[in-house]
């Protein structure tokens, strides 16, 4: 499609998901994501699909497992707080390997924290939020036009790897509108869902479950776990690079945070600045090599985020030394503004090459 | 058993709830927590879920609260307050306070009806010395007017809108007072700011019965309601006057009804004035309007049979 249409990006990622053969949804009010909820509300109705809104953000993407277990393309969303809540099943969701969709559209924290954009859940994301040995794939896109695409993508490779895949958002991007193309969906090859629990006359039952207490049946299972987390970061990776090859310093910076740095970034290369941005789009899997090819002791790396310095740790252990890395953020739900880029690389530039403007 | 106040006493005492407070104007919420407050003769300690009373008056580093308020998250204010009061118990039991305190939660329908419930039936169960209100204006105002289980049957929100095909919110609102008195808590009562000698005087009593006690009391929201800012009072009088907001109260399981309107009017008097409604005034809404006021009926005709089965 070549038409450009315009929309808030929270809409964007419900209209996304019921192109994508979402066929279901369960979510509860949390600012600032209803307008996914309210959307999907009227929405899911056109299409013959499932809308609840649960009585809370347990109860929510518990409807998800259910649905998914089910085969139905299953989506969730909310922000910080509400994500906080649900990471019981998300870890349920990851044990008993069902595809769904989890939007997070971070707010300030910790606690009730506040409304405005923050990435401080980071780590939540990355690292698995809930208890055990578990990854989810985490995608942070930074414009519209990534949300529409991302979450499509999302439900793809949900269904490929049996996973739940989580769209890290942040209330700028949930509530922006921009123009965008709304690209049509075309589902890959995949493999049948020939696990899902259907009724099981004239075949043998599925078991979906979480529970191993049989003797090394769990190590088992979290083998089998580890092998799917292999595989996806070897395949899985997206990540982009602005003006990187000649780059003295490199902002790395995910989401809306990258989207601001790029500005910087461009308007700082107009003046003969030489400095790149990288931006990771997955979060989980992280492109630790990507990071470390363009890295040599003669590149400086500032991560840029909007938290106290959390992917921070990942480029530290991507680069392992090579590089030295530097870090600029804002906390609380504070934007970081182009400005404050601006002078956080030109006072580092200064002191190594003393460029002056 | 708490002496009856007169409004020229409760004239004089210090109002706790402070003006200045972010609540929009024509707000129920604020008139209730004031009436709450006046009506103690005791010190009170507050807890407050998450929603739009907690945000509005505790903005940075202001509050509008005259009393010790708490507050935590969105489904845990009678949690929160458990933790109060078996500590107060405990440090009163130590001799450390001698102080005769209560303890009051407030919440609003999302987080009482829905996502507080579990908590909220706990402390009911352990029976904490606390008095419980739910603020209900019957939808997640806060987060803009999505449908909780308060939220009564034919209203429109943005979750459950009202279109062509769907006549607004299908599903019965849930009897959250009902289900508080089945906890065989001593004391459950519903109540009005429309009515504030009868909303005083339950405050008053259920402070003076130790153990568990709740109050679930009607707070109009103009932005959810899609009524007019001065109608707050008008419509919280509609509700009662139209039974669909029934005054009585459950003391020790027996039923009383506190106010019997002299003639009850139509559900549609309490509907008409809120654009919540407005779909259900088109031609081919009759039937659906009809179910709305049988259900009030039948509501009303069994809370009545209730409270005679223990009058006789």
């Amino acid at each position: 499609m070549k038409t450009r249409i315009l929309m808030k990006g929270n809409e964007a990622i419900a209209e996304a998901a019921v192109r994508a053969g979402c066929r279901f949804y369960a979510g509860y009010p949390i600012t600032p994501q209803n307008e996914i909820p309210e959307y999907l509300s009227w929405r899911m109705l056109e299409v013959g699909g499932v809308f609840i809104q649960a009585e809370s953000e347990l109860a929510a993407i518990n409807m998800v497992y259910g649905a998914s277990a089910a085969g139905i393309r299953a989506m969730t969303s909310s922000s910080s707080p509400g994500i906080s809540l649900k990471q019981e099943a998300i870890s349920f969701l990851a044990g008993a390997e069902l595809p769904c969709v989890i939007v997070n559209m971070q707010r300030g924290g910790p606690g009730l924290g506040n409304i405005s954009a923050s990435q401080a859940d980071y780590f939540q994301a990355v690292k698995g939020g809930g208890h055990g040995d578990y990854k989810i794939i985490v995608y942070a896109p930074y414009s519209v036009q990534e949300l529409w695409d991302l979450t499509i993508l999302a439900f793809d490779k949900a269904d490929e790897y049996r996973t739940p895949v989580m769209i890290l958002g942040d209330a700028i991007i949930g509530q922006m509108m921009e123009p965008f193309y709304p690209t049509d969906y075309k589902k890959p090859e995949l493999p049948d869902k020939d696990w899902i629990i259907d009724g099981c006359e004239g075949r043998l039952p599925h078991v979906i479950k979480t529970l191993y207490m049989g003797d090394g049946e769990l190590e088992m299972m979290n083998n089998k776990l580890q092998k799917k987390y292999k595989n996806i970061k070897n395949k899985e990776v997206i990540s982009e690079g602005h003006f990187i090859d000649d780059a003295e310093l490199i902002v790395v910076a995910f989401g809306i945070a990258a989207r601001i740095a790029l500005s910087s970034v461009i308007k700082l290369r107009r003046k003969g600045i030489k400095v790149g941005l990288f931006r990771p789009v997955t979060l989980f899997p992280f492109p630790e090599n990507e990071l470390f090819l363009i890295s040599d002791e003669n590149k400086r790396f500032l991560v840029v985020e909007m938290n106290a310095g959390q992917m921070l740790e990942d480029v530290k252990l991507a680069i392992n030394g090579r590089s030295e890395v530097l870090f600029y953020g804002r906390t609380g739900g504070m934007v970081v503004s182009p400005e404050e880029i601006d002078k956080k690389i030109l006072s580092l530039i200064d002191l190594k090459c003393n460029v002056k403007m | 058993m708490a002496k009856p106040v007169t409004l020229k006493e409760l004239s004089k005492k210090e109002i706790l709830f402070a003006s200045g407070h972010r609540l929009c104007a024509g707000c129920g919420a604020p008139i209730i927590v004031k009436m709450v407050l006046l009506a103690s003769d005791y010190p009170l300690i507050a807890a407050n879920a998450t929603g739009c009373l907690e945000v509005s008056s505790c903005i940075s580093d202001y509050t509008a609260w005259k009393i010790p308020w708490i507050h935590n998250a969105f489904e845990n204010a009678a949690a929160t307050l458990s933790g109060v009061e078996t500590m107060y118990r405990s440090l009163k039991k130590q001799g450390k306070i001698d102080k005769d305190i209560k303890f009051i939660a407030f919440g609003g329908d999302g987080g009482t009806y829905d996502i507080g419930l579990q908590s909220l039936s706990g402390a009911m169960e352990r029976g904490h010395d606390m008095l419980y209100i739910c603020y209900d204006n019957g939808a997640y105002m806060n987060t803009g007017i999505q449908r909780s289980s308060a939220t009564p049957l034919g209203a429109d929100t943005t979750t459950r809108p009202a279109g062509s095909v769907v006549p607004g919110k299908t599903e019965q609102r849930k009897n959250l007072t009902k289900i508080m008195a089945a906890h065989n808590i001593p004391y459950a009562a519903q109540a009005s700011p429309s009515h504030w000698a009868d909303l005083v005087r339950k405050v008053r009593k259920a402070l003076d019965i130790p153990g568990p006690k709740f109050m679930n009391i009607i707070s109009p929201c103009n932005r959810g309601w899609r009524s007019r800012t001065d109608d707050a009072i008008m419509l919280s009088r509609l509700a009662v006057e139209t039974c669909y907001w029934p005054l009585y109260e459950i003391e020790n399981g027996v039923t009383k009804i506190t106010f019997k309107p002299r003639e009850k009017k139509p559900i549609i008097d309490f509907l008409k004035p809120q654009g919540r409604f407005k779909h259900l005034f088109k031609p081919d809404a009759e039937d659906f309007l009809k179910r709305i006021q049988d259900d009030i009926d039948k509501e009303w005709e069994r809370l009545q049979k209730e409270e005679a089965c223990f009058s006789s």
